[in-house]
């Protein structure tokens, strides 16, 4: 991140009254039409969605809610349809396979993958949450779990695992998506409400970005976690419809009663779902980054992977071992540097920051030499020298690594030498293998180089399988168990805040 | 704890900014679920219920220290719910820590301790949830939290992260505490104690963790706090949040109310900080973007452009406006900034604007 370039960003927003955008292009996949999810929970209670709306973005949705998602029945019965269509869509997107060929080796893989996408990162949490929760139940009574709360649980666990990798597009957080493509005056913390940056970003006429956001953030409910007012609601509604019920957990029963909690969520829900097409549309408006498609390769493969794992049953393990650790830090970093370098790579407004960083200089060819000969080991070796004339000046040490933008998967230039030039500098770049036309810009070229690339930093051994006891823990990680123990006591009475001297400690 | 006048003398005059503009559309939202409350409630009653009987097993498993036969003594009880009680209870909080520290004779916890600061020069008490005393010769303080920890890990980052701030807050006072009485203060142990439900039940488990950094950065915290006597003796008497929580005045008058009395003590305005802990924060981010004051975006901004007055200024500068002296040093880049960005993003097309 360039401090100058937030500082423009923030300067700009407020003298314009509306966002910018932080790239020229899209960056994340976005399928159309994608599957959308918003989740309320009840407040404090980290595995009880109150209410689960899913269904394609941009159309209508459906609606699970359970009345008291503290009771074990009620909340299971209500979650059914949600887990049962999730597990259907997940298996019939995986079913339709394509061949892919690598060498002389093909592998099949999904043509497509289900794509999730959700209000914001704390809806990726909750659904990792409800995941573990589900994705291990144990039997109550002498009575299995339904498998497909089971299956759904373990495809969330892994949607929710896999939405850490970096430029993956299978769980969509949208407050995320948007914090990428857009400058707007809201600080970091501020971001996580998604209707407070969409309307920084599309304000109404004539109204500033600030005063638009504000007003969003006062009125707005996004959710997973309720606000008092909305929990105010809902508990005098579950008082009512549990003392309505009476104990009973029958749908008969239930049916009829449930209803004024259904509008309730139902009030909440909409606006919600309105706003993710809204942003959805907007970002999909945009052209996608060329690397787009690889990345969600990538994607459809883990997608296709997991899918065969978890409907044969697979169990994953709930912490990992050292070797799985650093391998997942491995799986995490490398996406990440690749992300970060095709974006700016690819989008001119992404290559600003480096550009202001001294990571990346951009300039005029004013000179090429491609039968320049330098001696190697034994025997002299053809390469070629440009003069780039940049229009700032720049510092660069002697020996810097770069690569050309247009090469950037290929090998790298060094710096030779770097001269005042004018307002800007003249820097000597020496590229570090054999001349090739596609290796080389052409003199007038206006061209950038960074320390970007995209090829990989070379094979790298896989960690040992039997790790060294340095970096074993004394007890092996637990396996997967349920976490459901106590899930069917009876639920803590609500309390409200204004009754205490210091509700602020429950905080 | 703000290094901010503004909150430094709403503290000293005992306003509680929660309320003042309360009824305004800059209230804060800071209330909670019911239902969130409530799990609180619960997660606390059930700790205390049966003679603290889970207390005790959670203790004595968490610490390895057998707590069945402890002394608990509830600090919550017996005293009245107001400062005379708050001095009454941190009055008994630090002579039992000192007197246990002297003959460690058996494990005692103070359920509901009390320790006194001074914050910007006044008394301010805070109510720790647990302090075990006579754990290896050691002090432990501990918080009670209702949010469940899942294979070993939090169910929320920031929760984990306040609530260890919250400890580390009492680890430090503890310390002065014993420092007062002429008592080593490292017997207040750097490894704070949580208390969580465990899972999708309410059963508690314990968890140790080292505060020490969060420690030195809550102590640098609180020596920020603005001594409320200096701010006193430059505020002139007629300083007031008495217009601003007027009710009965109309909402312009008392949010301008509040801009010129906020205006003439000074703010710090810090979007993370302010946003999550003072009632003041929506009403001081809408004096921050009447000025234009770079703090709107955050401190990353904020730090970025010293010497620059204004936002509307940066822009200027973004656009290649002459600098002055003192904005030479960040004009350059801001300059450069802005025309990297106009070379790299095309006017953009007027876009749909939704009706106002
Ligand atoms: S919100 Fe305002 S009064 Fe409160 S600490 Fe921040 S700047 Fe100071």
């Amino acid at each position: 991140m360039s401090t100058a370039m937030e500082a423009m960003f923030a300067g700009r927003i407020h003298q314009d009254g509306h966002a910018l955008r932080r790239t020229t292009l899209r960056h994340t996949n976005l399928t159309d039409p994608a599957l959308g999810i918003c989740l309320w929970r009840l407040g404090g209670e980290r595995f009880r969605a109150a209410a689960v709306a899913w269904g394609p973005i941009g159309g209508p949705y459906k609606l699970a809610v359970a009345g008291e998602p503290r009771n074990r029945d009620l909340y299971f019965s209500a979650l059914l349809p949600f887990a049962a269509d999730l597990c259907k869509r997940i298996r019939r997107v995986a079913a339709t396979q394509v061949a892919r060929q690598r060498g002389r080796h093909t592998d099949y893989l999904p043509a497509d993958a289900l794509q999730i996408v959700v209000p914001n990162r704390t809806t990726v949490a909750a659904l990792g949450l409800l995941g573990r929760y589900l994705a291990y139940l144990s039997d109550r009574g002498g009575v299995a779990p339904d498998p497909a709360l089971v299956e759904a649980g373990k495809h969330l666990r892994f949607y929710a695992r896999h939405a850490r990798v970096p430029g993956q597009a299978l769980l969509v957080p949208l407050d995320r998506l948007l914090a990428e493509h857009w400058a707007t005056l809201l600080s970091p913390f501020e971001q996580a409400n998604l209707a407070a940056v969409d309307a920084q970003i599309d304000p109404p006429r004539g109204v500033h970005a600030f005063d638009s956001g504000f007003a969003a953030e006062a009125s707005a409910r996004i959710g997973p976690e309720p606000t008092e007012d909305i929990d105010r609601i809902t508990d005098e509604l579950l008082a009512r419809f549990n003392e309505a019920r009476g104990g009973a957990t029958e749908p008969a029963t239930i049916g009829p009663l449930i209803a004024p909690i259904e509008a309730h969520y139902r009030r909440l829900v909409d606006p919600v779902w309105a706003l993710m097409a809204r942003v959805v549309d907007r970002e999909r408006a945009l052209p996608a980054a060329p690397s787009v498609p690889r990345r969600f390769e990538v994607d459809r493969e883990a997608f296709g992977r997991r899918v065969d794992w978890v409907t044969g049953g697979g169990r994953y393990r709930t912490t990992d071992t050292p070797r799985q650790a650093a391998m997942t830090l491995r799986r995490l970093e490398e996406p990440l540097a690749r992300y970060e370098a095709e974006k700016a790579i690819e989008d001119p407004a992404a290559m600003v920051p480096y550009l202001l960083d001294g990571e990346a200089v951009r300039g005029v060819v004013a000179s090429l030499n491609d039968q320049y000969r330098v001696r190697f080991r034994v025997k002299a070796v053809r390469r070629a020298i440009i003069a780039l004339d940049t229009d700032d000046p720049v510092i660069l040490p002697l020996g810097k690594k770069l690569w050309w933008t247009a090469t950037a998967h290929d090998h790298h230039w060094e710096v030779q030498d770097v001269t005042a030039n004018g307002a800007g500098s003249r820097i000597t770049l020496m590229l570090y293998a054999a001349p090739t036309p596609a290796r080389l810009p052409g003199v007038g070229d206006r061209i950038t180089f960074s320390v970007l690339h995209t090829s990989s930093d070379g094979y790298r051994l896989p960690p040992p399988q039997n790790p060294p006891w340095t970096h074993t823990s004394a007890a092996p990680p637990a396996p997967p168990e349920p976490i459901d123990a106590g899930d069917g006591d009876p639920p803590a009475a609500a309390v409200d805040g204004a009754t205490l001297p210091d509700p602020g400690v429950y905080a | 704890m703000h290094a901010c006048p503004t909150a430094a003398v709403a503290f000293a005059a005992r306003v509680d900014t929660n309320r003042v503009l309360t009824g305004t559309t800059l209230e804060m939202p800071f209330g909670q679920s019911p239902f969130a409350i409530g799990r609180g409630v619960a997660f606390e009653a059930l700790l205390r219920r049966h003679g603290h009987a889970e207390l005790r097993r959670v203790l004595t498993e968490g610490l390895g220290v057998d707590f069945s036969q402890a002394g608990i003594e509830n600090l919550r009880e017996g005293y009245q719910p107001n400062t005379t009680g708050l001095k009454l209870r941190a009055s008994v909080t630090r002579s039992r820590m000192a007197e246990i520290i002297a003959s460690p004779a058996e494990p005692v916890v103070l359920d509901g301790a009390v320790l006194r600061a001074d914050v910007g020069g006044l008394p301010a008490f805070f109510e720790a949830d647990e302090m075990a005393i006579g754990v290896g010769g050691e002090i432990v303080v501990g918080e009670n939290k209702s949010w469940p920890v899942v294979d070993g890990r939090p169910t929320d980052e920031d929760a984990l992260g306040s609530a260890l701030d919250q400890a580390a807050t009492y680890v430090l006072l503890g310390r002065r505490t014993l420092d007062d009485a002429g008592v080593d203060p490292d017997r207040v142990s750097s490894n704070a104690v949580l208390v969580t439900p465990r899972n999708t039940g309410l059963t508690a488990v314990l968890h140790r963790q080292n505060v020490d950094g969060r420690v030195r950065r809550i102590e640098r915290l609180l020596s920020a706090v603005p001594h409320v006597a200096d701010i006193a003796t430059s505020v002139p008497a007629d300083v007031t949040f008495d217009v601003a929580a007027d009710t009965s005045l109309p909402e312009q008058e008392r949010v301008d109310a509040f801009a010129e009395v906020s205006d003439r003590l000074g703010r710090v305005y810090e979007p993370a900080s302010c946003l999550s802990s003072c009632g003041f924060a929506w009403a001081c981010r809408q004096c921050a973007f009447a000025t234009g004051d770079p703090a709107l975006s955050g401190g990353v901004v904020a730090r970025a452009l010293p010497g620059v007055v204004s936002l509307s200024r940066v822009a200027e500068l973004s656009h290649g406006a002459p600098a002055s002296a003192v904005e030479a040093p960040v004009a350059g880049p801001l300059a450069r900034a802005g025309r990297l960005y106009d070379e790299a993003v095309p006017v953009p097309a007027p876009r749909r604007r939704r009706p106002a």
